[in-house]
């Protein structure tokens, strides 16, 4: 696969806005606790003050500064995104890559558990394992990560399926370079760009899917959420209090949503010949 | 000929069977994993009251509650509606599940209705448009619109439309006067429909529109629109007929697959408009650790999206016959 990235996508404003602003999530999230200006789990101030020059977005009900809060919450939103994808991908394209490869007995049991987990709702096992178990957020992601890995698979898979037939494959195989060498050492790096397209298009899903969580209740309510904050925001949006208390996790989440949104879709253009021919009218 | 129907048979076999599968695996979670728990409903209503039970009245309150039988009665009782009986809300079940149930139908299948039928037909025209002002302001607008999570767009309008401007109620779905006629009680129910309704339509608009619209890109190229218009068939007959039906596919089989996941919108919006459904019957299940309900409605919708797609399946056979002669991997 080859992509003339300075060509194509630099030139893309939807990546580039996308890019942007996920760089500015990105430094938000790692300087969080640095940028913080009070433990958000402190209790001490006033309860519902309007913003002020000490608390720049007010205070909450529960006497907590809403801005340390949105930093933290900004923060584990992402990281949740991130691990269920990092995890999901690291299914999918070992799984993918296998099915594709060995084919056979291995590619029908892999494409088969993987057509009975995409019918499964997985927000409906999350809140199963969430209301019963209570486990720890990594879990969660860790479980949801189990319920995206086939669409990933499918695209590695059918990928693997047409990279077989290439030169330098072949000459691996004649080279006697055994299965796994193969899928390690040509497969993987070769379907490189198809990853960042399932990364961000899972990436997205997940943080969906923590915020839903929190906005439902199901997260540990001490633990900063954006889905938390929405949800706690909300039985007080008949007050005055919604500008500077319910209006800046809501934009952070649509934001922080639509710049991976903005990713997907650009990469996507970029990477699917099929696509890019149709769209750009060139030859694939 | 006998061979491939034959196999086409077997296709649609493995097919029910992974989604009979699927949905043995969900009923065979939903029955262990309780069990997996430490403690049950006895230990949390007598752990911390004054009362000590002694072993024998233990057993016996334990037995009178959880019922714990094997897996095959289990499905029996699911199968007779027997989902248990709710401690918060003191009913049954299948009770609370059928008075949301409605609801959820109403809300959700207009939704999913309307943003096809408004996404297909948009995507259509304005792929025929191609690089016009309308397609490029309509792409933009839609892809902005499909990062923007469903929370988000609900709180917004509940602000602005039930809030500031008092348009719409911000709760509830109907008006509950008895001396009402049937025309305003419709019109009451239309009124608290209309604010969740267009939250789920804008989210899953533009997925429709951006999918019908690449598909329509890549059909329009195709030789056989060259050939429909050559013919000289009327430009409706081309772009409908021959054209949007092809593009028609991927949406069909695409929502399936987009199903699965798209059911958390709906939970999340009838929590906010307390719209009287099964996603706020879960959120206060939720809220007051109701275990037999949140299973129930956990389990019974889970099966019910199971069955959509398993008939979608079906139906877009139908449309593409082609699907039918493809090989399953």
């Amino acid at each position: 696969m080859h992509v003339r990235f300075r060509e194509t996508s630099l030139k893309d404003p939807l990546f580039m806005m996308g890019i942007g602003l996920a760089v500015l999530f990105m430094a938000i999230s790692l300087l969080g606790p640095f940028l913080a200006p009070f433990d958000p789990w402190d209790m001490s101030f006033v309860p519902i003050s309007p913003p002020s020059e000490t608390h720049y977005l007010g205070v909450n009900d529960g006497g907590q500064d809403i801005f340390s809060e949105l930093l933290y919450a900004v923060r584990n939103t992402m990281l949740f995104g991130f691990i269920s994808a990092f995890a999901a991908l690291g299914i999918g394209v070992i799984l993918g890559a296998s099915a594709g490869w060995f084919g056979g007995f291995v590619d029908m049991i892999v494409m088969r558990i993987g057509d009975v987990l995409l019918a499964i709702p997985a927000i409906m096992i999350l809140i199963f394992a969430a209301a019963f178990f209570r486990p720890t957020p990594w879990a969660l992601a860790l479980i949801l990560a189990g319920f995206m890995w086939p669409t990933i698979s499918k695209g590695i898979r059918a990928q693997t399926l047409s990279l077989r037939q290439s030169l330098h494959v072949r000459a691996a195989v004649q080279m006697g370079g055994g299965g796994f060498y193969i899928i390690r050492r040509h497969l993987i790096p070769e379907m490189f760009p198809l990853y960042l397209i399932g990364l961000a298009a899972k990436a997205k899903m997940a943080m969906f899917m923590e915020a839903s969580l929190g906005f439902l209740g199901l997260l540990d309510p001490t633990r900063k959420s954006l889905g938390l904050m929405i949800n706690y925001a909300l039985n007080f949006y008949y007050m005055d209090v919604w500008w500077n208390w319910l209006m800046p996790p809501i934009l952070c989440l649509s934001l922080l949503i639509v710049s991976v949104t903005f990713l997907a879709i650009s990469l996507e253009k970029v990477l699917d010949p099929r696509l890019m021919a149709a769209l750009d009218g060139r030859a694939p | 000929m006998i061979s491939l129907s034959k196999y086409r048979h077997s296709r649609h076999m493995a097919l029910v069977a992974a989604f009979c599968l699927a949905a043995l695996a969900m009923v065979y979670l939903s029955y262990a994993l309780p069990r997996l728990l430490p403690g049950d409903f006895v230990t949390a209503m007598y752990g911390s009251s004054q009362v000590t039970l002694s072993e024998a009245q233990e057993a016996e309150l334990r037995a009178y509650y959880t019922h714990d039988r094997g897996f095959g009665s289990f499905i029996i009782r699911l199968a007779c509606l027997d989902w248990g009986y709710s401690y918060a809300f003191l009913s049954p079940v299948s009770q609370l599940f059928f008075d949301a149930l409605p609801w959820t139908l109403l809300l959700v299948g207009l939704a999913h209705l309307i943003s096809l039928v408004v996404g297909f037909f948009a995507g259509v025209e304005v792929a025929w448009r191609r690089s016009t002002f309308l397609e490029r302001g309509m792409v933009s607008g839609m892809t902005m619109l499909e990062g923007v999570p469903e929370i988000s767009t609900g709180v917004l309008l509940l602000l602005i439309f039930s809030l500031n401007l008092g348009w719409f109620p911000s709760a509830g779905a109907e008006i509950a006067y008895a001396d009402l006629s049937l025309c305003e009680r419709f019109a009451g129910m239309i009124h608290h429909l209309v604010l969740p309704l267009a939250t789920l339509v804008l989210a899953y608009l533009p997925g429709n529109f951006l999918l019908t619209r690449n598909s329509m890109i890549m059909v329009i190229k195709a030789q056989y629109m060259i050939t429909a218009r050559a013919k000289g068939l009327p430009p409706f007959r081309v772009r409908y007929a021959h054209g949007a039906r092809n593009a028609l596919l991927p949406l069909v089989t695409r929502f399936g697959l987009r199903l699965a996941f798209m059911i958390t919108g709906a939970l999340v919006v009838e929590r906010i408009y307390a719209y009287p459904g099964l996603g706020t019957l879960l959120f206060n299940a939720i809220q007051a650790r109701d275990l037999p309900v949140i299973q129930g409605v956990v389990l019974i919708s889970s099966l019910m999206v199971l069955a959509v797609i398993l008939a979608l399946e079906f139906v877009y056979r139908i449309i593409d016959p082609r699907i039918g002669h493809a090989r399953a991997f």
